[in-house]
């Protein structure tokens, strides 16, 4: 038996043995089905399942009749989600995660045991099908067979590293085992999720079966009536890499010099667990369970793990803004689904979106005065899915169906079946209000109506509109089928119903929602704005813009902030700059330095050349050329790499603070986690405001004391304000407290 | 149940796309998608919820093979409803209209009152087919297993094999004759005494007559622009075709001159440039009853009076039209004077005037419709007015709706009550509508 006592139980918790149920369909045969009754859509291994699941292995291994064992979900595309994100977000004691860790090892153990493989006496099946992450993974690792579910919606992997751990339930051993290192590597260290035909080929699955077969074929397998033959790695292959040191050390060594250069070193989790995947086969099970459990410990303490797992557990939650009260007792409900869409405005965000959203099943009337926009966007479309459906990606009947399903139109005709409306033309308030006025006269009463604006108040462009509750703005980030956010900005009339059913589209468009309150640049854009002009002054006070975009990549930027200036387009980050100037006054005020280059045309990547010179083809991969001579410098500043980061990050952090405080996201989850999709915020730092927590009130009200007191900071007045600790700050300090309740 | 009898069936809103001489603008093209693309168009213009139409019917000569039944296709692609039936029909260059011919005899039976009509060809994807002895040396090469038999039939091959046969040039013959569509007209330049001279001052006056319609604005109100896909493995156009591109604006006697007899060399008349050219469309029609149309707050193009089909010599299939419209006109109780406009298909010059002669004739009459006088002459004016096939294309299985759409159209813009559109089949036969004006 495994002793769980301590851990955190989940909510709404069955009574024990309520979790698992044991079939016995006939003589010698056992099916085991995970069914937790408290997890309606996907069970996931939490104390309650793992309790359930031990009492039926015991029950089991003392049942000497036994000759088959199939481990299933309650359905065939149900199996677990693994490790119950939860329960390990709420651990904080170092004794019970190495215990967590060690009975969920110890469990699997028993049920390889079992098993003919380890000399058993049982053949030990696993049928799974669906989603198979991380520690149901495991489970089907520690079975001789797994027989996968052949469908699109089934995926099978272990990736935990993506939450700053690694499998630790004998998933670092096992799956060098059956698939040999280097493909363990390559699944485990990027935590990439295999299609069923992929999984077959690798070997990290047995044998496919259609879902309705599934659990038929399991059973035929486990009392061996089928053969079913083991596809994992076996003879000369396994000497010659697995088992052979000299190759392990290479295929070390390359790995990490991989990982070191994706993940700057940010991320530990990789380089924990690669060493014990390359030494895996060389090691008996017990030995490498062992170093598995020991490793994983400080991983699972460690900030950037909780950031991690905070992310994911936050953009769940996010998904669940779909939902609305619904009927007498309002129960939550998704809300009502958009089939059918129109966008106004064929510019790159227009047309992307309309592209996304015919990809993603709708069907799609985009709207433009010019013909050759609208060509061009859907030249665009079939670009982008004929590349899909090249790299099979996307079948070939649902790529055609990507391009039917978007209708070009330069005509005010064919609007009135549409359920939503989203305009993306120019950002003139004149301009946005006439074309919501025009959808309202052509489209259903309650037809929603959005506005994808990044810089006007969604209020405003709802004034004159009948029936405001429906207006309601929708912003995307471009390039839009990259950019994981949308912002959901509610004006002051727009209806909790709409809310919702945009919350829904942005999900079914694999998007993550956060919703804003209609303040001057939402969320994000209000962020970068400070981030982006400390930048700009830096460069003008003489920083080299190489220096600065190095620092804060290193700091775990994606790209530095120069060249996310030429990349967004010094007119638009211009454009944006002036209307948050005009919302929040001086603190916001931006540099005028770069207003020549605008003047000659100097916009950035799409012309050629901005803050930096680009050289390579316009639209596709640019090269990074050079600082562009066209700067002038006033005079050679020189700063550490510690306050380069300083600048722009606190800036950005004390704006994030402002936010959070005039409450224009519902919480600090919502907003870190709206400026890391948003921004691509170094996520393993959990957000701006996480960040701040981890440095502490006290030090980051010094810092910007500090920087306060520099000298080109005085020197250009307006940033004595930016600089300025937000009131929320100062009390936060003076309670001790911090912003994310602390664990 | 069957509908009240005094109740017009009208087509209650059309739209087409610009016509593509095969192999050109459309040629990467794929019937689903072009048929899709306009059916979408229509439906989301009249605002028509398509889970409400009673059926999709599509003509279509030479469906792609791997979309035997391309009504369902195109129905799914454009995103009507799984629960709306949709069937593919055919009467060679007639299976546009039958379409149309289809869903009024279903509203005439009562079953269903609000149908999707199109015609859809795309001819630029019409295949080459192996020759029989290519198929017998692939079969053999399938069915040799081992090593050496596979050697053996390998070794069967033959260099003739590689001679394709075209499907295109198949498809434009009648099997029952042997005579391609032009040897057909060559048939009845003889009949009725036309000369070369005639039959290319006629497409001149075609062509003349599509650019002017085009240059005043008439053809853009039953066209849509269309971006047509790419071949497979070519970059997408980035262009989209907004008008119909097998209009020559300086088409002329001497260009024509020049051209020679491509049927029957070197005495002929009928050349590429008096012939209609192989193209690609489609075509879509809303078909229905008066207050179904109104009911869906539609304003009718025009009201069906009546239309026959008509069956006669396959060898002179180009006087198909003047057979089926003397059973329509009489269906429609009225004759070729009181017709405000007349669409004769330009499957040939020398078909269009045949035909004209044989409206005319008193003989024709007797011997050929067994009534006493001529239906009627047909004057230059009315016939063709915008021009036709010789212009504009003909793709097969989309003219027959295409002539329907543009007729109703110009009942309005030349203020006609009544208007007549007809085609000759291959194969022998004619088919012909009455359409009359709605007062709006």
């Amino acid at each position: 038996m495994i002793h769980l006592t301590g851990l955190p139980e989940p909510e709404g918790a069955p009574a024990p043995g309520a979790c698992v149920r044991i079939e016995r369909p006939e003589p010698g045969l056992a099916i085991v089905y995970l069914d937790p009754p408290h997890r309606p859509k996907l069970a996931a291994f939490d104390v309650a399942l793992l309790r359930d699941l031990d009492a039926a292995i015991d029950e089991l291994a003392g049942d000497a009749s036994l000759t088959g064992l199939v481990i299933t979900g309650r359905e065939p595309l149900s199996f677990a989600a693994g490790a119950d994100v939860e329960t390990i977000a709420k651990i904080s004691d170092n004794e019970l995660a190495g215990r967590f860790v060690r009975e969920g090892q110890k469990l699997y153990q028993r049920i390889a045991a079992l098993g003919k493989t380890s000399g058993g006496r049982v053949t030990t099946i696993a049928a799974v099908g669906g989603p198979v992450p991380g520690g149901a993974c495991e489970l089907a690792l520690a079975c001789d067979r797994i027989v996968f579910a052949d469908d699109p919606k089934s995926r099978i992997g272990l990736p935990e590293v993506l939450l700053g751990i690694y499998p630790a339930w004998g998933g670092s051993q096992r799956l060098p085992r059956r698939i040999g290192v280097p493909a363990a590597l390559g699944s485990i260290l990027t935590g990439k999720l295999h299609r069923p035909k992929a999984a077959l080929r690798m070997g990290l699955v047995d044998r496919l079966a259609h879902p309705a077969y599934l659990i038929r074929i399991a059973s035929d397998i486990a009392l061996g009536r089928m053969q079913c033959p083991y596809r994992g790695r076996r003879g000369w292959r396994a000497l010659l890499i697995d088992k052979n040191p000299l190759a392990g050390a290479v295929i070390a060594h390359m790995a990490r010099k991989d990982v070191l250069a994706k993940t700057k070193g940010h991320y530990p989790a990789p380089l924990a667990v690669l060493p014990l995947v390359v030494r895996a086969p060389r090691v008996s099970i017990e030995a490498g369970l062992e170093l598995e459990a020991q490793n994983v410990l400080p991983l699972t303490s460690s900030p950037v793990a909780s950031n991690l797992i905070q992310i994911f557990l936050g953009s769940e939650q996010a998904k669940k803004l779909s939902r609305i009260a619904s009927g007498p007792d309002g129960e939550l409900v998704d809300a009502r689904k958009i089939e059918r869409a129109a966008v106004i405005g064929a510019g790159v965000m227009g047309g992307g979106i309309a592209g996304l959203m015919a990809e993603k099943g709708l069907s799609v009337r985009l709207r433009d005065l010019d013909r050759k926009q609208l060509d061009a966007a859907l030249a665009e479309q079939m670009t982008v899915i004929g590349k899909k459906r090249k790299q099979r990606r996307l079948e070939p009947h649902l790529a055609d169906a990507a391009i039917d399903r978007l209708e070009i139109t330069t005509e005010a005709v064919g609007f009135a079946r549409c359920e939503l409306a989203i305009e993306a033309v120019a950002e003139k308030l004149a301009v946005k209000r006439a074309v919501l006025s025009e959808l309202a006269g052509m489209m259903a009463p309650d037809a929603i109506l959005a506005t994808n604006t990044s810089s006007l108040s969604v209020d405003a462009i709802a004034e004159g509109v009948p029936s405001p509750e429906r207006v309601v703005g929708m912003h995307f980030f471009n390039p839009v089928r990259r950019m994981p956010l949308v912002e959901i900005v509610r004006g002051s009339a727009t209806s909790d119903d709409v809310v919702a059913r945009i919350a829904k589209l942005a999900v079914d468009l694999g998007k993550t929602p956060v919703i804003t309150k209609d303040v001057a640049g939402f969320l994000v854009n209000r962020l970068l704005g400070p981030y982006l002009d400390e930048a700009i002054r830096l460069v003008e006070s003489g920083v080299d813009p190489h220096e600065i975009d190095a620092a804060l990549v290193r700091f775990g930027m994606p790209m530095g902030p120069c060249e996310l200036i030429d990349e967004v387009g010094l007119d638009i980050a211009s454009h944006a700059g002036a209307s948050l100037a005009a919302a929040y006054g001086d603190r916001m005020r931006a540099s005028r330095y770069l207003e020549p280059l605008i003047e000659a045309g100097q916009l950035g990547k799409k012309t050629g050349s901005g803050l930096f010179l680009w050289r390579g083809e316009r639209g596709g991969k640019q090269k990074n050329a050079g600082r562009n001579p066209a700067l002038s410098s006033r005079g050679g500043l020189s700063l550490g790499e510690d306050e380069l980061v300083d600048r722009c990050v606190l800036a950005l952090v004390n704006e994030a603070i402002r936010a959070l405080d005039e409450e224009v996201v519902a919480g600090p989850a919502e907003l870190d986690l709206g400026v890391i999709f948003g921004t691509g915020f170094a996520p393993f730092r959990g957000g701006p405001l996480r960040y701040a927590d981890a440095r502490g009130c006290d030090e980051i009200i010094g810092r910007l004391q500090a920087l306060r007191g520099a000298r080109d900071v005085v020197a250009s007045g307006a940033r004595l304000e930016r600089f300025a600790p937000a009131e929320l700050l100062i009390r936060t300090a003076s309670e001790q407290g911090s912003f994310h309740p602390r664990t | 149940m069957t509908r009240e009898s005094n109740e017009r069936i009208v087509l209650a809103a059309g739209l087409r796309l610009p016509q593509a001489r095969a192999g050109g603008a459309y040629a990467g093209e794929d019937t689903g998608h072009l048929g899709a693309t306009l059916a979408r168009e229509l439906l989301a213009r009249t605002a028509i919820d398509a889970g409400r139409l009673d059926e999709v019917i599509v003509g279509c000569v030479g469906p792609p093979h791997d979309q035997a039944n391309v009504a369902r296709v195109i129905a799914l692609r454009a995103g009507v409803p799984r629960h709306v039936p949709a069937q593919t029909v055919a009467r060679n260059c007639a299976s546009g209209m039958q379409a149309v011919s289809a869903a009024v005899a279903r509203i005439e039976a009562g079953r269903g009152d609000l149908f999707l009509c199109m015609g859809v060809e795309v001819m630029s994807a019409y295949p080459l087919i192996f020759n029989s002895r290519a198929v017998g040396f692939f079969a053999g090469l399938a069915k040799a297993r081992s090593l050496g038999a596979r050697l053996g039939a390998m070794a069967r091959f033959r260099p003739a094999m590689l001679a394709p046969r075209i499907a295109l040039v198949e498809g434009l013959t009648d099997p029952t004759n042997g005579l391609i569509m032009g040897k057909t007209a060559e048939n009845l330049a003889r009949d009725f005494a036309l000369g070369r001279e005639a039959s290319d001052a006629y497409a001149v006056r075609s062509h003349e007559r599509a650019r002017d319609a085009r240059e005043r604005g008439r053809i853009a109100t039953e066209l849509v622009p269309h971006l047509p896909l790419a071949a497979k493995g070519r970059r997408p156009n980035t262009v989209s075709l907004d008008h119909d591109d097998g209009v020559r604006d300086d088409q002329s006697m001497q260009a024509l001159g020049k051209l020679r007899p491509y049927f029957e060399k070197p005495d002929g008349v009928v050349t590429v440039g008096n012939a209609c050219g192989i193209t690609d469309g489609a075509t879509a029609l809303i078909v229905t009853t008066e207050s179904r149309a109104h009911e869906l707050g539609l304003e009718p193009l025009a009201a069906i009076r009546g239309h026959a089909w008509a069956g006669c010599d396959p060898a002179r299939m180009g006087l198909g039209p003047v057979y089926s419209s003397a059973k329509a006109l009489d269906e429609a109780g009225c004759t070729v004077a009181d017709m405000g406009a007349i669409e004769i298909n330009e499957a040939f010059a020398v078909q269009v005037l045949a035909c004209q002669h044989a409206f005319a004739s008193d003989e024709f009459a007797r011997k050929e419709l067994g009534r006493d006088r001529a239906l009627g002459a047909i004057d230059d004016a009315r016939l063709n007015p915008n021009g036709g096939a010789i212009a504009i294309g003909h793709p097969v299985g989309a003219t027959g709706a295409r002539l329907l759409l543009t007729l109703a159209h110009e009942l309005r813009a030349g203020d006609h009550e009544l208007g007549l559109a007809t085609l000759c089949i291959g194969g022998g036969q004619g088919g012909a509508f009455v359409l009359e004006r709605i007062a709006s």
